[in-house]
């Protein structure tokens, strides 16, 4: 009996920790992050999601009294999430662009970036010869900027071999390691980025400046307005600047 | 250097966490791919033929489809056109549970037909049952000759476990990356999530070799184990 | 020994016209048999004619393709599982190979069906375990595996693992016939003592003059079919001439056994 009751026990705790969530007398509402987009959304040295946008998001959360949890989510498929109601809403530094606006709706923009290319430190690389000079590139899966890369592979005298990593980090991580001698992203991350490593920004290599918005499924009209509102809200308080501040996007 | 170590130190506990929830899922696939590889194995074998057709197809299916496909398609799709609303680490669970079943049911499926007849047919011969004499007589020493092979499944999926990440499950890898975008210490950490695995291995291995040696037989060697 | 089967009662066992194909091969033409309470009767023939498989059909171990089983006047259904797991639960069988539950102890081997199959309680069956080998001589290796038994040990096991369940008739396919020469003596020893108490017996065996003297019957089987029959001093008297007296002799010259 004792072996079979020890069984029953571990049977219990798999599905335990498998299963629950606690009770609370809120609503509730997830909020899908990519954890490894620093400034906007990381998980930081206590293991608890941080980031511009966590912040905006539970500052939104709180003020219509909603209880809001962050969930690390695959960038990649972080729409599909979306779209089968595994999260409620996007707030994690997403450009807001015309094919992604197709399948979510997006609220007003709240932060405006620009597309630049990082290098190491050292480097004497131009945008010209990094575009034009057939050398190797990088950029997040999933991302405008990678997918502009793409489509504008070979137009315009471009010329370059371009690599798709899981995240800015890991294209960066190459950077160092020699397999590419640049990487394309947002320039807030990029600012993180350099700020850690031996890398600099170079500069805007082509691509029109985007919007970030927060996405939320389509048609979710209530969702929607109490982002927009939150957005606006946000804006006008002091703790928008305190963000900035804090950040440095 | 050294803020490779510091990051590693505070790292730990927080992957240490991941490990719980890979353990969670290797446990929890294991033990589902156990009673599916067991029913599926006694069908086949000493089941109704048109069941065993069957269960042939579900093995083809889950042997052919690669893991990663798998979980998306279950993640994404199956569970959710069905209504069934689960969270990662259980969708984690139950497709590696799915495949795990697969591989286990040929394994078990082999060591049935390793078997001697006469064991089956001295427990009919007593007026057991087909289900009294798959489960008293001939699973039990099934089991036993399958701990090695067992073992080897174990450590397969302990390692697909890490594929749970791309349906957003916090386990080692998930949470190793999300460490590495913060501190950038890409290397060092990554080195700690693989001795972190290679501990969990290890540890499995160790516990399944001591679990052979208890359930042993005086005396008997199994036959092509 | 003599045993006297009475030869007014009806028989516990007739089998009518039993035939039985594996794949292309006929292994039993068309078989008749028939077995009394308290007789012993004893197949013989070569290797092949059918002898095993024609006790295996008796018990539906294998599916008869045709035929009908009788079962103490009851007609058994082969497939009416639920039936044929009572049936069986009445005859018992001794296989060349012993076939004992290797992961289980001699007295495991014997206590699992009691409990299983005749829902008796631990200790119940133990009890009857524990007498079943010492009939058989075995009560102090009743904590023994299969693995650490001789071949004639494990055959004295069989027996008493199918004694337990108190079976009206009694299978033996070829009992001795994988036992090593020296290890023949102590198998026999414990059939004769079955004989005795007047066990109902049909037996498959090379062993001529062991059962000889024990047989009330004789049944010479070749090519799936009873040959001959008759009592041992009607096939295997001296001057008899039968086919069967032939084939013994063949086999005697070849163990160098004397009939």
């Amino acid at each position: 009996m004792n072996k079979k009751s020890l069984l029953i026990l571990l049977a219990v705790s798999v599905f335990t920790v498998a299963g629950i969530t606690p009770a609370s007398a809120k609503d509730k509402i997830v909020n899908g992050i990519d954890a490894n987009f620093p400034p906007f959304a990381y998980i930081d040295k206590k293991g608890e999601p941080a980031g511009f946008d966590v912040e905006a998001m539970n500052w939104i959360a709180e003020k219509n009294n909603l209880e809001v949890t962050h969930k690390p989510v695959e960038w990649n498929s972080i729409i599909q999430t979306l779209i089968t109601g595994k999260i409620d809403v996007i707030a994690s530094g997403m450009s807001i662009t015309e094919k992604r606006a197709e399948k979510v709706d997006f609220t007003i923009p709240y932060w405006e970036i620009k597309q630049v290319m990082v290098v190491p430190e050292n480097s004497d690389l131009t945008i010209e010869k990094i575009m034009k000079g057939n050398k190797k590139i990088g950029a997040q899966k999933g991302t405008p900027e990678a997918e502009w890369l793409k489509d504008n592979e070979g137009e315009n005298g471009y010329n370059y071999e371009l690599r798709i990593y899981k995240s800015s980090p890991l294209a960066v991580q190459d950077i160092m390691n020699g397999r590419i001698v640049a990487a394309a992203m947002n320039d807030a991350p990029a600012k993180d980025i350099c700020s850690k490593k031996d890398v600099r920004i170079l500069g805007e290599f082509g691509m029109h400046a985007e919007d970030f918005g927060y996405a939320v499924k389509k048609g979710d009209k209530e969702l929607l307005e109490m982002m927009n509102q939150g957005i606006k809200d946000l804006k006008a308080s002091p703790r928008w600047d305190e963000l900035v501040e804090k950040y440095n996007p | 250097m050294i803020e490779a170590v510091t990051v590693i130190k505070n790292a730990l506990p927080f992957l240490l966490k991941g490990g719980i929830t890979t353990v969670t899922i290797v446990i929890g696939a294991m033990a589902i791919g156990l009673v599916v590889g067991v029913i599926m194995s006694a069908v086949i074998v000493y089941g109704n033929r048109w069941a065993g057709t069957l269960f042939r197809i579900y093995i083809w299916f889950f042997q052919g489809v690669p893991p990663l496909v798998l979980l998306f398609m279950f993640y994404f799709g199956v569970f959710n056109y069905i209504g069934f609303n689960l969270n990662e680490i259980m969708v984690a669970m139950l497709v590696l549970g799915m495949i795990t079943g697969a591989y286990q049911a040929n394994i078990f499926r082999g060591a049935m037909q390793s078997m001697p007849k006469g064991q089956f047919k001295a427990a009919k011969a007593l007026g057991m049952s087909n289900l009294q004499a798959i489960g008293s007589i001939i699973l039990p020493q099934v089991l036993r000759m399958s701990i090695p092979a067992w073992s080897n499944e174990f450590s397969i999926i302990l390692k697909d476990s890490a594929l749970a990440f791309v349906i957003g499950a916090p386990e080692i890898m998930a949470r190793t990356q999300f460490i590495a975008s913060r501190t950038y210490q890409h290397l060092p950490l990554y080195i700690t999530a693989a001795c972190i695995y290679f501990i969990l291995t290890w540890a499995g291995f160790k516990g399944l070799k001591r679990l052979e040696n208890k359930v042993m037989i005086p005396g008997y060697s199994y036959h092509g184990a | 020994m003599e045993h006297n089967p009475t030869s007014r009662t009806e028989p516990i066992l007739t089998a009518s016209n039993i035939s039985k194909s594996f794949g292309n091969d006929l292994i039993l033409k068309s078989v008749d048999i028939s077995i009394k309470p308290g007789e012993i009767k004893v197949l013989i023939g070569p290797s092949g004619g059918g002898k095993s498989t024609i006790l295996q059909c008796l018990n539906c171990l294998e599916t008869p393709d045709s035929g009908e089983i009788r079962f103490n006047g009851e007609r058994i259904d082969f497939h009416n599982r639920k039936a044929l797991y009572r049936y069986r639960q009445q005859v018992g069988m001794i296989f060349q190979d012993f076939n004992l539950f290797d992961h289980m102890t001699a007295l495991k081997n014997i206590t699992i069906a009691l409990q299983k199959v005749k829902g008796m309680t631990g200790r119940e069956a133990s009890d009857r375990a524990f007498s079943e080998l010492e009939q058989v001589g075995l009560q102090d290796k009743s904590h023994l595996y299969p693995a650490e038994l001789s071949g004639g040990q494990k055959q004295r096991v069989a027996i008493a693992r199918a004694l337990a369940m108190k079976p009206k008739l009694l299978l033996l396919d070829e009992p001795t016939s994988a036992l090593d020469p020296e290890l023949v003596g102590e198998v026999t020893s414990v059939i004769r003592k079955l004989a005795d108490k007047g066990i109902t017996m049909l037996m498959a065996t090379h062993q001529i003059s062991f059962m000889r003297s024990l047989a009330d019957r004789i049944l010479f089987i070749r090519n799936g079919e009873v040959e001959e029959q008759g009592k041992p001093e009607e096939l295997l008297g001296t001057g008899m001439q039968t086919r069967c007296q032939k084939f013994c002799y063949e086999l005697n010259h070849m163990d160098g056994e004397k009939l």
